[in-house]
């Protein structure tokens, strides 16, 4: 098998240029409107950013609506979205826009928030680099994925599925060159639910399935 | 003197520190200057202390300067800080001319370091005009504006705008805090250097030395809020929340506060706390001076409850290094407030003095709740609001602007 190369990532937070949305009208509109990658970065890169809380829901449209807009029927809704599950950015935003037009449809008034407490809309620039590391045996991949940093999880196992082949990891395509004996690893790799970690946390469950994988091999 | 990267690795890991060598590689020999007003007092100086030479280690070029102004340039820069944060001030024409007049005579003197750098970052509206002073300049300049100027008083910034929007770009630390202007806006939070004077653990006998040092009773429970003395920053709100408290539990306070030498107004503030503490021996205003690193450690790490009543904030560094020592925050409901202090999680928010009693009182009988929260607010910073992370967000941005291209992802 080829080396695996490890590369590693860093995020930067920039304004989208869209207006911040006060109510659930506004949401509506600026979805609507935005580019992929603001969508991409209020439901991918969230785990990324710097946080003083462990949020409820993964993706900020839910975080929102439950915490400034008070609704968490909306929360709930739009929380469950796992945009890992859509072939596209445009599916996801057209089942996001389908949950806020039914909450919509069911609302007396129109959800909003409070002065300050609008939904800015981001994007992120991210610089890919060289992280130096070359993984060459797929028994050891857990032991790595264990030490390496957020970033180059991310990257290889997270956003990797937004890269062609379509919703395939990083590890699983290189472990797919020897696919047969190979086949442990990348079921266990399969088995993780992992939209709903952190990503200290993820790293820890990827190495964990991982080393179960080896133990059983 | 900063510690070396190495320093850090017990503290953040080793993976953190290794991305950061690797970055720096890309950026070897890069000319990086930052500009600022004063070297001394305000988070601003401390936060280029540690990162210049961090900086450097890693391969960069980078240096720090200093524009030199008179009291009265000093006084104009103060009205027009508290414009950008929306208060109403009165900034002549003759002013702004005053304004240009010293940034000029300092670009003088700083010409050519600015002309040949790479990238060069201003902080703050003190030396925003620089740019339309350096027409040779051959790198990027990005404006970083560290205070909230989301409701500025338009007169101010309309006058301000035509300087910030010639940059290539600027740095907020929140969203909340920008303004609309023509060129890519990114967003960094700052963040608190664990190995400082001001944030290092101390021995017992350090804090017993500052406990008598300043005569504050070992057996009653101490409220402390450390920060410049400065309007927004509500020190006598802080007096009246204590003397709520002090009606039904013997508290002591502390107010301790640093002048810089961009800050005028302090003084006065200062003035108007004393008149507010009425001669009270419990009441412990303190002006320390800017170098006091260790003092305010002390003070932090020997309070009870920790309190930051902004009525106006940005983002609010003296929350992060409280909520480092461990011990949750009583803070403002306001700007980067909002964003460390999480209620029942990390701390309080609060929007009165009667507000930040209720939840001084709650915390007093709830002394379990102090040691937990204090514990979850310190995690929160070790993974997002310590310094390894500030420099891997320059590092990208650097990386990002010198690459000149738009792409959401870049590999370099």
């Amino acid at each position: 098998m080829t080396p695996f190369e490890v590369k590693d990532c860093a995020l930067l937070l920039r304004m989208s240029g869209l207006s911040p949305a006060g109510n659930l009208r506004e949401l509506r509109e600026r979805i609507t409107g935005c580019s992929e990658n603001v969508l991409f970065h209020h439901y991918c890169e969230t785990t990324l950013r710097t946080t003083f809380d462990n949020p409820d829901y993964r993706n900020d449209f839910a975080v929102w609506a439950k915490l400034y807009l008070g609704d968490r029927v909306l929360a709930e809704r739009l929380g469950i979205l796992d945009p890992y599950t859509f072939r596209s950015l445009e599916e996801l935003r057209t089942a996001t826009l389908e949950v806020i037009d039914e909450r919509l449809g069911e609302s007396l008034m129109v959800p909003w928030a409070r002065p300050g407490d609008e939904l800015f809309f981001l994007e992120s620039t991210t610089v890919v680099f060289d992280a130096g590391i070359r993984i060459t045996q797929p028994s050891r991949l857990g032991a790595f994925i264990r030490k390496m940093t957020n970033g180059s999880a991310y990257y290889h196992y997270l956003e990797a599925r937004r890269r062609p082949p379509f919703g395939k990891d990083d590890f699983t395509l290189w472990l797919m060159e020897n696919e047969d004996a190979n086949r442990p690893y990348i079921l266990a790799l399969a088995s993780v639910d992992f939209y709903f970690h952190s990503l200290p946390h993820l790293r820890r469950e990827l190495a964990n399935v991982l080393t179960e994988a080896k133990v059983a091999k | 003197m900063s510690a070396p990267l190495s320093a850090y690795e017990g503290i953040v890991g080793s993976a953190v520190i290794r991305q950061l060598r690797r970055m720096g590689e890309k950026l070897a020999g890069a000319r990086i200057v930052h500009v600022i007003s004063t070297r001394e007092g305000g988070g601003v100086a401390e936060i280029l202390e540690w990162m210049t030479p961090l900086m450097t280690e890693l391969g960069l070029k980078a240096s720090w300067e200093i524009i030199h102004g008179s009291g009265r340039f000093f006084e104009i820069t103060k009205s027009i800080h508290n414009g950008l944060q929306g208060h109403h001030v009165a900034i002549s024409g003759k002013d702004w001319k005053v304004y240009e007049d010293v940034n000029a005579r300092n670009f003088g003197r700083l010409r050519p370091v600015l002309e040949e750098a790479d990238v060069v970052v201003v902080h703050d509206p003190q030396p925003a005009c620089l740019i339309k002073l350096c027409e040779r300049r051959k790198g990027k300049w990005i404006w970083r504006a560290h205070i909230d100027i989301s409701r500025p008083f338009r007169p101010v910034w309309k006058v301000l705008r035509t300087f910030a929007e010639k940059y290539d770009a600027s740095i907020f630390s929140m969203a909340e805090f920008a303004q609309p202007l023509p060129h890519p806006q990114f967003l960094v939070p700052p963040s608190i250097d664990p190995l400082s004077e001001k944030n290092r653990d101390l021995d017992p006998a350090e804090l017993s030395g500052a406990r008598a040092e300043f005569g504050l009773d070992p057996d009653r429970p101490l409220l402390v809020q450390i920060s410049r003395f400065d309007r927004f920053k509500d020190p006598i709100g802080v007096i009246e929340a204590y003397r709520i408290v002090r009606k039904v539990t013997p508290v002591q306070l502390v107010l301790a506060g640093g002048g810089a030498t961009d800050d005028p107004e302090g003084k006065a503030v200062l003035e108007d706390v004393l008149e507010a503490a009425q001669g009270d021996p419990d009441i412990h205003v303190l002006l320390l001076p800017s170098a006091a690193h260790k003092t305010i450690n002390a003070l932090q790490r020997l309070a009870d409850i920790i309190l930051q009543k902004s009525t106006r904030e940005g983002f609010g560094l003296t929350v992060t290094e409280w909520m480092w020592k461990g011990k949750p925050v009583i803070g403002g409901d306001v700007g980067g407030i909002r964003l460390q202090v999480v209620n029942h999680h990390t701390g309080f928010l609060v929007n009165t003095p009667e507000g930040a009693a209720h939840r001084i009182r709650y915390l007093l009988h709830h002394r379990e709740r102090i040691r937990e929260m204090g514990g979850v607010a310190k995690e929160f910073v070790r993974n997002n609001f310590l310094l390894t992370r500030h420099l891997r967000e320059y590092l990208t941005l650097f990386l990002a602007i010198r690459s000149g291209k738009e792409e959401p992802i870049l590999q370099v």
